[in-house]
């Protein structure tokens, strides 16, 4: 199974260089500055800000596109039903529905903010393999447990999700057809799933009893050592006073009576 | 059930990283009180993988199908782990499928997280007062799996309708509330009655799984 | 390139169970699987299948069973054209891991999976997982969970799942791997006193010469051979230069000890 994430890492852009921890720190700045914006006049200078950030991480646009459509699903229907939903100014009447400024001007902003920052999620985390960034933020201070059951979920999530798929493709070659609800296929169901959990804990003991072997302690250790060179923080610099810069001009804005 | 970006304020996503971070270390604070912390590592990461993947498995209700939350289940089988379990699979669905969101991280697993130790709870109640036995583990199985993902949708829809633009007028905020609520019911049933007939397969199959 | 051996003399099998023609496929990752494979098996037939990893012996047991769709050529199987995605009942595999085809809380629900598949009666599901249980000889595990059975056990039940299915044509995915001694002369046993048009991709030679009939073997996409098993694996040039062995037993010995 291809989880499909560490395709484009092995392009040259100035994400793709830029070291994972301060990356991290200041995209993340940024995504919450991004969701601390409620003035509709800063969303085109957050538009703005993401394209050419994604343009200067040479990820393809393709990508974002796929990215995008599944969640956007979601949001589109969020979308759509505010501007009927909510506000007291009508702009226009369709039918027996009336069109809402206040619910438009949301789901604009709505919008805006998700497609900014899931796109910003994405030159995050597509930019270096995903182990890699794991460990930058363990080396940031996540405490040990959490890395090491993200390290050991994402190593073997390919391979149960791989259990999973030739099970149903032995239960399909036995004739079973998922078409309605009832009894058998529910029954039939909980023991697929149930199969998997008892799989995966045999597994488990497995994998524990080899890692003891290897001097496991309660942590896995931690190799790869990050340097920031003056260039990173610099890049980090900017994007930093970039995200302040977003929240002091949303508090003016406030501050001014929107 | 998941809250994607964009939508919640600011100070609610970060209200909820704080919640999430203290919930956090006190499940890991409970997890260290146990004989062999550094056992249960591998455990839970597998079985963290193993309930992402089972989440996939597709329920068929025509004319569609859905994906459960199993939530309720998660809390049965992982106890305090269940906390982190959750965090790092919203982790994934955030970073690997951009389900759910990355600023509502937090939020999300205050949402599901809290409630599957809730789950975990109830379950744990089908010891008191009597021998083990199918019955109990079959109720008690289908209480945490409703549960689970009831009150976890509940907190759901309580927080987008306060955090959303205030000029939603009353009648229709109410009016939501009951539609939403009303439409989960079904659900609710649903995920009980799978958490529970996952219980009795691996009370048969690998009753230590059971004790969380 | 074709073995210029003896061909199995397949006149007294009067009926086709599988003729592949022109069989290509590839999958999104790795091209040329399978390029322009050409087979005619006759019914009672045994054959074994051999051949290095990633021949492509898998792939093709998917492509008969319907689960795999051909980039081209054509699939008979008893007379009928092939339809991927529907359910061939004619045709049954044993899957390699048996972890992936055991599945329900008992063995004897686990045999009845297929039948009840088939919507048989209650009466005759129950005959059929009997006679699945007694021809496999696992009659006293029929109230254990598959889960906490030996590798040898597990293989047995998982053979009867998909005989319960009264399939005319089995396919065996490496049915020794992991066995010990006693479980693999069972299996053995088993495969020689069966009369089903039987399939056998297995890295266990000894086991291809004792069991069948006919050999094939698969390199790179295609058949590079197809005859008597004694005969096309005592070449040791050919067995080379495909990744395999001369079998112990074919090797001449100055002192016989066989």
């Amino acid at each position: 199974m291809n989880l499909g994430l560490d395709e484009h890492v092995n392009l040259d852009s100035l994400f793709h260089r830029w070291e994972p921890r301060c990356k991290l720190i200041g995209l993340i700045a940024l995504i919450f500055a991004f969701s601390f914006v409620q003035d509709l006049r800063l969303l085109p200078a957050m538009l703005a800000i993401t394209s050419i950030l994604y343009a200067l991480s040479q990820l393809p646009l393709s990508f974002l596109l796929t990215r995008l459509r599944y969640p956007g699903y979601f949001i589109l229907i969020l979308v759509i039903l505010l501007p009927f939903l909510t506000g007291t100014n009508i702009l226009v009447h369709i039918g027996p529905f009336a069109l809402r400024q206040e619910g438009l001007l949301a789901s604009l902003l709505i919008i805006t903010k998700f497609v900014s920052i899931l796109t910003i999620g994405l030159v995050l985390f597509s930019t270096a393999p995903f182990l890699t960034t794991i460990k930058a933020i363990r080396s940031l201070g996540l405490p040990s447990i959490l890395s090491d059951m993200t390290f050991l979920s994402y190593r073997y999530l390919n391979q149960i999700g791989d259990d999973l798929a030739t099970m149903e493709t032995a239960m399909g070659l036995r004739g079973f057809r998922v078409r309605r609800l009832c009894v058998t296929v529910l029954t039939t169901l909980t023991s697929l799933a149930g199969t998997i959990l008892v799989r995966s804990y045999e597994r488990s003991e497995r994998v524990y009893k080899a890692m003891v072997l290897r001097g496991y302690g309660g942590s896995m250790p931690l190799h790869d050592m990050f340097h920031t060179s003056p260039r990173d923080a610099m890049i980090l610099g900017g994007i930093f006073l970039t995200a302040v810069g977003f929240v002091i001009v949303e508090l003016i804005f406030r501050g001014l009576g929107g | 059930m998941h809250i994607p970006d964009g939508i919640l304020p600011a100070a609610v996503s970060i209200a909820g990283y704080a919640t999430t971070g203290v919930a956090t270390y006190y499940s890991l604070r409970k997890i260290n009180q146990k004989e062999n912390p550094p056992e249960g590592i591998p455990k839970a990461s597998l079985l963290t993988s193993a309930f992402f993947v089972a989440s996939w498995i597709h329920i068929p209700i025509p004319p569609t199908s859905v994906h459960l939350v199993l939530n309720g289940l998660l809390g049965v089988v992982l106890g305090y782990y269940a906390f982190p379990s959750i965090l790092i699979g919203l982790f994934f669905q955030a970073v690997l499928f951009q389900h759910g969101g990355l600023t509502t991280l937090g939020v999300n697993a205050i949402v599901m997280g809290m409630p599957a130790l809730l789950a975990s709870f109830i379950f744990r109640l089908r010891n008191f007062g009597g021998k083990e036995s199918q019955l109990r583990t079959g109720i008690f199985g289908f209480l945490a799996g409703a549960f689970g993902l009831g009150i976890a949708a509940l907190f759901a829809l309580l927080l987008l309708i306060y955090t959303i633009p205030t000029y939603l007028d009353v009648e229709v905020e109410r009016a939501s509330i009951y539609a939403l609520t009303l439409a989960h019911l079904p659900l609710m049933v649903l995920e009980g009655a799978f958490t529970a007939m996952v219980a009795l397969f691996l009370q048969r199959v690998k009753p230590e799984l059971l004790e969380g | 390139m074709e073995y210029m051996g003896t061909q199995v003399n397949s006149a007294h099998f009067n009926r086709s169970a599988l003729a592949v023609s022109g069989l290509s496929f590839s999958y999104p990752d790795k091209a040329g699987v399978l390029q322009n494979v050409n087979l005619d098996v006759s019914t009672g037939e045994r054959v074994g299948l051999i051949g290095p990893n990633g021949a492509g012996k898998t792939t093709f047991f998917l492509l008969v069973c319907g689960v795999l769709k051909p980039g081209s050529g054509e699939i008979v199987l008893f007379g009928k054209p092939m339809t991927f995605g529907g359910f061939q009942s004619e045709v049954g595999m044993v899957f390699q891991d048996p972890d992936d085809q055991l599945f329900a809380p008992s063995v004897r629900d686990d045999i009845a999976f297929g039948p009840q598949n088939l919507k048989l009666s209650k009466e005759e599901v129950e005959a059929r997982v009997e006679k699945a249980l007694s021809t496999t000889g696992v009659s006293e595990l029929s109230n254990r969970p598959p889960h906490h059975l030996s590798s040898g056990e597990k293989r047995m039940v998982s053979i009867a799942g998909v005989l319960a299915m009264h399939p005319q044509m089995v396919i065996y995915d490496e049915p020794s791997a992991s066995l010990d001694i006693r479980s693999r002369r069972r299996l053995i046993r088993f495969l020689q006193e069966s009369h089903k048009t039987t399939l056998i991709a297995s890295h266990d030679l000894e086991l291809i010469l004792e069991v069948c009939s006919r050999v094939i073997l698969m390199d790179e996409g295609g058949i590079v051979a197809d005859g008597i098993p004694s005969e096309v694996m005592r070449d040791v040039a050919l067995m080379e230069s495909h990744g395999l062995e001369r079998p112990h037993s074919l090797v001449p010995h100055a002192e016989p000890h066989h």
